[in-house]
């Protein structure tokens, strides 16, 4: 049989068209334009807003986990430090604000904030690669999963109480960062945050795809994370990349708590739903794959969506529940796959 | 003034865990010498290299590089000195083209130009890595594996290059294209130190050696005095 390269165009769009990714995509795809025009385009408008900003924490995760190992089960909470942060600089801004209007500090004051949440993320993030993972690494590799799993887990409650002990469990939110017009976009009024996020999330993508694949650094996460002790042999220094990852982890976590602070307010449980979604995210597409999360992310808000919309508001997270248990009995490896295999795919 | 040995290893004790594997082992090596460690698998010739690069820390004795201790140093600092492991198992980024591992092998390298010119140099020695330069590692033979493996040690322009048993598993064509290039690179400078089973060849292309046997140097000398030994001949050559 000729070489796949070497075949005429038409069979080579034929072949790929068949692969599981391929059809996964398109029926995504599918689903989500039947459910627009049957029930509106608000369907397609949150899909796109939220599901971004999951890929961008399910990006954290699936990187965190792959280049790491670390089974992350406090990335909720650096979303909702992203938000705590980011509320307390937009905060003060916005009574500065209101006394002296100025139109330059209102459209760069939700910048600011946004970054503000997501840098803050990121040094807990280290503080906890430094203070935490750093001396376990030292102390024991064996059960290493398990182990940070449950360390997470610490992690989590430390910061939701916390948050809860130094800032009182009220709803910290804004009602809009910017104070524009809804836009129009396909006859759908979409207001100037919603519009925002998903850019924010799209050139997240594409500067994290570029970050990995051309930066010095970037290449060295990706070789820490093929082979530890050969990234070591070139001359890697493993304690820096590894800080870095984490803080480029959380960093994404938190972008997305920030960024969304107008939907999610902060509060010290608001990171539940999300970290739930970015594990359902990670599993659903395969553990430690990083660019199928993109794909992920949207399917999974979809889902979530049109199961709210079309069944009911409480059963948001069920069915993207029963999704991941049929994928864990007959491919446990993922949609698009990783390294783990199942008793159906052998 | 000048420090004349490259490498020194003074009574060297190592291990893994409780298990004792190296019992005061010492060797040296100069500048541009050609030096071989060879014997029986398990003697813990591995064991040597990983000690000296800091994969596996030491329980006593001292390592020397440059006149420098690298003891308690990692790896990677080790690398950015100029001393370069080539493990047996290559470690090789497998998700990466023949391209990318080489650029990572150029890491510590701050000079742009002289990681043009190693790469050059890599290509010229390894014709089939040039050939297969956007082709995955993962998906690459035992002796490209092998190639590659050298030529991204080359990459981070060492002076002291350690290569653990280039030649295991190898086709006996491949073998010779390995040794080969070593003798290439040592003919322009680097010095080479191997942990090698196939000890008629390596005796042949080294300078010195040393016999490694139960975690202990049982015997060290010029390579062709080596070849020339009875205990030698009898247990590693069958003659």
């Amino acid at each position: 049989m000729e070489l796949l390269s070497k075949r005429p165009l038409v069979e080579r769009i034929g072949y790929y068209l068949r692969s599981p990714v391929v059809l996964t995509i398109l029926g995504t795809i599918g689903l989500l334009i039947a459910a627009t025009l049957h029930s509106g385009s608000y369907i397609l408008v949150n899909t796109v807003v939220t599901g971004g900003m999951w890929a961008l924490m399910s990006m954290g995760l699936a990187l965190v986990f792959g280049v790491m190992n670390i089974a992350h089960f406090a990335i909720g909470e650096m979303f909702m430090a992203g938000g705590l942060f980011s509320y307390f600089v937009i905060t003060p801004l916005y009574d500065y604000l209101s006394l002296n209007p100025n139109e330059t500090l209102a459209a760069l004051a939700p910048i600011l904030s946004i970054l503000a949440g997501t840098i803050g993320g990121a040094m807990i993030g280290v503080l906890t690669e430094i203070f935490i993972f750093r001396p376990l690494r030292r102390r024991s590799r064996e059960q290493w999963i398990m182990n940070t799993f449950i360390l997470t887990l610490g992690i989590s409650v430390v910061m939701i109480n916390g948050h809860h002990l130094l800032f009182g469990s009220e709803f910290k939110g804004v009602v809009s960062y910017w104070p524009y017009q809804p836009i129009t976009v396909l006859g759908t009024l979409i207001s100037f945050d919603r519009a925002f996020v998903f850019v924010c999330s799209i050139v997240m993508m594409g500067g994290f795809w570029i970050f990995m694949k051309f930066t010095k650094i970037g290449q060295a996460i990706r070789a820490v994370s093929q082979d530890e002790k050969g990234a070591l042999m070139v001359g890697v220094n493993l304690n820096t990349i590894q800080a870095l990852t984490m803080a480029l982890s959380c960093g994404l976590a938190a972008l997305s708590g920030a960024c969304l602070l107008f939907m999610f307010p902060s509060y010290p449980t608001v990171g539940v739903a999300p970290l739930y979604n970015a594990w359902f995210v990670v599993i659903v597409v395969g553990l430690g794959n990083v660019a199928g999360t993109i794909v992920g992310g949207f399917m999974v808000a979809m889902f979530q969506i049109l199961t709210t919309v079309y069944i009911g508001e409480g059963w948001g997270l069920v069915f993207p529940s029963l999704i991941i248990i049929v994928i864990l009995i007959f491919k446990p490896s993922g949609l698009f796959g990783t390294a783990v295999r199942g008793i159906l795919d052998q | 003034m000048e420090v004349s040995l490259l490498l020194e290893v003074k009574d060297l004790d190592s291990g893994y865990g409780f298990l004792q594997v190296l019992w005061g082992v010492s060797l040296h090596v100069d500048h541009g010498e050609f030096v071989c460690v060879i014997g029986p698998n398990g003697a813990g010739k591995s064991t040597i290299f990983k000690t000296i690069c800091g994969l596996v820390p030491s329980a006593k004795g001292e390592i020397l590089f440059k006149g420098r201790c690298i003891n308690k140093l990692e790896t990677n600092r080790i690398c950015q000195r100029g001393l370069c492991y080539i493990s047996e198992e290559t470690n090789l980024f497998t998700g990466m083209t023949v391209l990318e591992n080489l650029i990572m092998g150029g890491y510590t390298l701050k000079d742009k130009k002289k990681k043009k010119q190693l790469l050059d140099d890599v290509f010229s020695l390894f014709p089939r890595l040039e050939e297969r330069r956007n082709q995955l590692a993962g998906t690459m033979s035992g002796g490209e594996r092998k190639m590659l493996a050298i030529g991204r040690g080359i990459m981070s322009d060492p002076e002291l290059l350690l290569v653990d048993e280039p030649s295991l598993g190898l086709a006996p064509v491949i073998t010779l294209q390995v040794m080969r290039a070593m003798e290439v690179l040592r003919k322009n400078g680097m010095t080479l130190i191997l942990v090698e089973q196939n000890v008629k060849k390596t005796l042949q292309i080294t300078d010195r050696g040393y016999i490694l046997e139960k975690g202990q140097i049982a015997m060290q000398g010029r390579s062709a005095d080596l070849a020339q030994d009875e205990h030698v001949r009898k247990v590693f050559l069958g003659v």
